[in-house]
């Protein structure tokens, strides 16, 4: 057994040492590492192995690239194998130039696989077109948030996905989640997506002033007021800093909304410069101090 | 109206000739059938358009429809299918080669595998077409017109060019310009250029624009009259949350250059120049301001970026522009540059494809002297 794990380990090494002992080109690499993770008589440890040490090469011939898109759809492959050609093919597609001519098969093969029955594989595979802004994939998520019984993911992750791309029409549908969500991950991720939405502002204000909501809720609301209306956000924003029971991450976005929105009167506000100079020394994050010195070098005297 | 209604009602617009114009009417951003849809259902829509109108044979009038995306298009199915409606245009020219060329260079680093087998279907396979394959169709139905597109096809069929699985398609196109012969080159050929959709609906005179009040890129507020009121002006539209590279960031890069070629030919102090935002809700001043800045536009007092505080329907009339919304965000939009006179008329209007700064220039500085006399 132990010789056998020798071997394995010697094989699931070969791609790269053989590269660098004999100067092999990244094609001749990307070869071999492709017959390893194509060949379904290894173990999957090896095969896994194999894939993750495929060079970006692996685009440039046509059977090194086919053999690893049909390891990725190939249904009876253990699923890491699967994961670990995706994530070679992936890491390919990042040369857009030379990725050019596997384009096409790639984004096919990902539309193909996205329906596929491990839900790590679709959730992988449905990012990485979602990225891409694919109107398949869209599709597909959109209808799984209309209908859960179509649905590919879980809503709170469709959503994080589908804000991707600030055009997909999620806005409508984020809304009705965000009031009856069917979990507070999926209303966390359609409250996020609504951060881009212009009309959201009242709604981020009501979750910003409601003490009693949940401190991440509350962080998001800020950042999306922030965002969206930020002489809103400031409105509130000294409110927030002198209230000591409130969260740091919040005291941090108001701050950020004072620093850049605020004016000189703010350097005569005694009550706010010794609330901000008392977080600037007091038990938080590094981050948040200097956020704090940034508002009192820009206000204080 | 659903999408499969939508696909339905062109097909049946498309079968009737009497009705086949109607179909330009809905490729016009504008259009009712475009709220409340995402960009990839409104490619979708527009897609099933452009290839409806193939069916008929490209107008004249739809013609700047076709190019448009062309020129600007970023989504594979509106390019690809932009290039098949063109091939039933009836007068191929070589006016048309530099679009379906410039198509190709946008599009072939974006390209996907495509499906016009039915409304609405996505490839699975690579084995069909694509936008790259198509515009090389549209180079090889060019023939003789294309000859000018010969040493770039031949660039592309070199390693380096074009992925080895696409030479079959531009051996293909190169044969057919070299069968085509010399013939008369330019016969049937008509300037792309001028092909012009059909006017607005609406446009420079509509009620309501004296309430308009803008605030700039500052934070300052005038009203549209104000500015626009007085001496001629340069306004173009945008929004800074557009995805394509050829529309609004262009448009805001090119605004910068009118603003040199105005320098150059002393009269910046007496045209003024504008941007005015599609999404005046997101865009707040300091993201328009950095916008500019990150263009190299010249910000002040006869130099501004805008977003409507009040009234943005009304600039929405006025101007008769081409966008459309999901919710508050801009879905769709085409290209637009007024050029206004001192009574803040619309005297000039590039409209859809890219424009060129010095035509710009030019025509501000006609409309500056005719105002003068």
């Amino acid at each position: 057994m132990a010789t056998k794990r020798k071997a394995a380990k010697k094989t699931q090494r070969a791609p790269k040492r053989q590269a660098s002992k004999r100067g092999a080109s990244p094609t001749t690499t990307a070869h071999r590492a492709v017959a390893i993770t194509a060949d379904a008589r290894r173990p999957p440890k090896e095969r896994t192995a194999a894939a993750a040490a495929a060079p970006l090469a692996v685009c440039e011939s046509e059977d090194d690239f086919q053999a690893m898109l049909k390891v990725l759809r190939d249904g009876q492959a253990p699923v890491k194998v699967r994961l670990a050609a995706l994530q070679a093919i992936q890491a390919a597609s990042f040369s857009v130039l030379a990725f050019e001519g596997c384009r096409g098969d790639y984004i096919a093969t990902l539309r193909q696989v996205a329906e596929d029955p491990d839900p790590e594989l679709r959730q992988r595979v449905l990012g990485m077109l979602m990225r891409e802004k694919d109107g398949f994939a869209q599709k597909k998520l959109l209808e799984g948030l209309h209908d859960p019984d179509k649905a590919l993911l879980p809503p709170e992750k469709a959503l994080q996905l589908l804000g991707n791309d600030v055009h997909a029409d999620t806005y409508e549908v984020a809304r009705a989640i965000a009031r009856k969500p069917p979990n507070e991950a999926a209303r966390r991720e359609a409250l996020r997506l609504l951060g881009a939405d212009a009309t959201a502002a009242p709604l981020f204000e009501k979750l910003l002033l409601d003490k009693d909501e949940l401190r991440e809720i509350r962080q998001i609301a800020a950042s999306a007021l922030y965002a969206l209306q930020p002489d809103r956000m400031q409105k509130h924003a000294r409110d927030i800093l002198l209230d000591k029971s409130d969260y740091d991450d919040i005291k941090a976005t108001s701050l950020s909304a004072l620093t850049q929105l605020g004016d000189e009167t703010l350097s005569d506000d005694k009550a706010l410069m010794k609330s901000v100079d008392r977080f600037s020394t007091g038990k938080t994050t590094a981050r948040y101090k200097q956020t704090a010195r940034r508002f009192l070098s820009k206000y204080g005297r | 109206m659903t999408e499969l209604q939508f696909a339905a009602l062109v097909d049946g617009i498309a079968a009737d000739a009497q009705r086949r114009d109607g179909l330009l009417d809905l490729l016009r951003e504008e259009h009712a059938v475009y709220r409340d849809r995402s960009a990839t259902a409104i490619a979708r829509m527009r897609g099933w358009v452009l290839l409806a109108l193939e069916r008929g044979g490209v107008s004249d009038a739809a013609l700047a429809f076709v190019l448009e995306e062309l020129d600007t298009g970023t989504d594979p199915y509106l390019v690809a299918a932009a290039a098949r409606a063109l091939r039933s245009y009836p007068r191929p020219g070589a006016t048309l080669v530099p679009f379906v060329l410039g198509a190709l260079a946008n599009i072939r680093y974006r390209d996907e595998p495509l499906s016009f087998a039915a409304y609405g279907h996505y490839a699975v396979s690579a084995t069909g077409t694509s936008a790259v394959r198509e515009l090389l169709a549209t180079l090889a139905w060019l023939g003789r017109h294309a000859k000018g597109a010969v040493p770039q096809l031949e660039a592309l069929h070199e390693p380096g060019g074009l992925p080895p699985k696409l030479r079959g398609d531009v051996r293909r196109a190169l044969q057919a310009i070299r069968d085509a012969g010399q013939g008369a080159e330019e016969a049937g050929a008509v300037s792309c250029c001028g092909a012009q959709a059909p006017p607005p609906k609406c446009c420079g005179s509509a009620a309501g624009i004296d309430s308009v009040l803008l605030e700039d890129h500052a934070g300052d507020r005038i009203g549209f009259e104000a500015f626009f009121g007085g001496q001629p002006s340069i306004v173009a539209f945008f929004y800074t949350r557009c995805d394509n590279p050829l529309k609004c960031s262009l448009t805001i890069a090119k605004l910068a250059r009118v603003q040199q070629g105005l320098a150059a030919e002393r009269v910046a102090d007496r045209i003024r120049t504008a941007a005015i935002t599609y999404d005046p809700a997101f865009d707040l001043a300091p993201r328009l301001r950095a916008y500019g800045q990150d263009r190299g536009v010249r910000m002040d007092a006869g130099h501004r970026l805008f977003r409507a505080v009040s009234g943005n329907d009304a600039v929405r009339d006025h101007f008769g522009l081409g966008v459309n919304y999901v919710g508050s965000l801009v879905n769709r939009h085409r290209i637009e540059l007024h050029i206004l006179d001192a009574q803040a008329r619309i005297a000039a209007s590039f409209e859809r494809l890219r424009w060129d700064e010095r035509e710009v220039v030019a025509k501000a500085v006609e409309v500056l002297r005719i105002g003068g006399r």
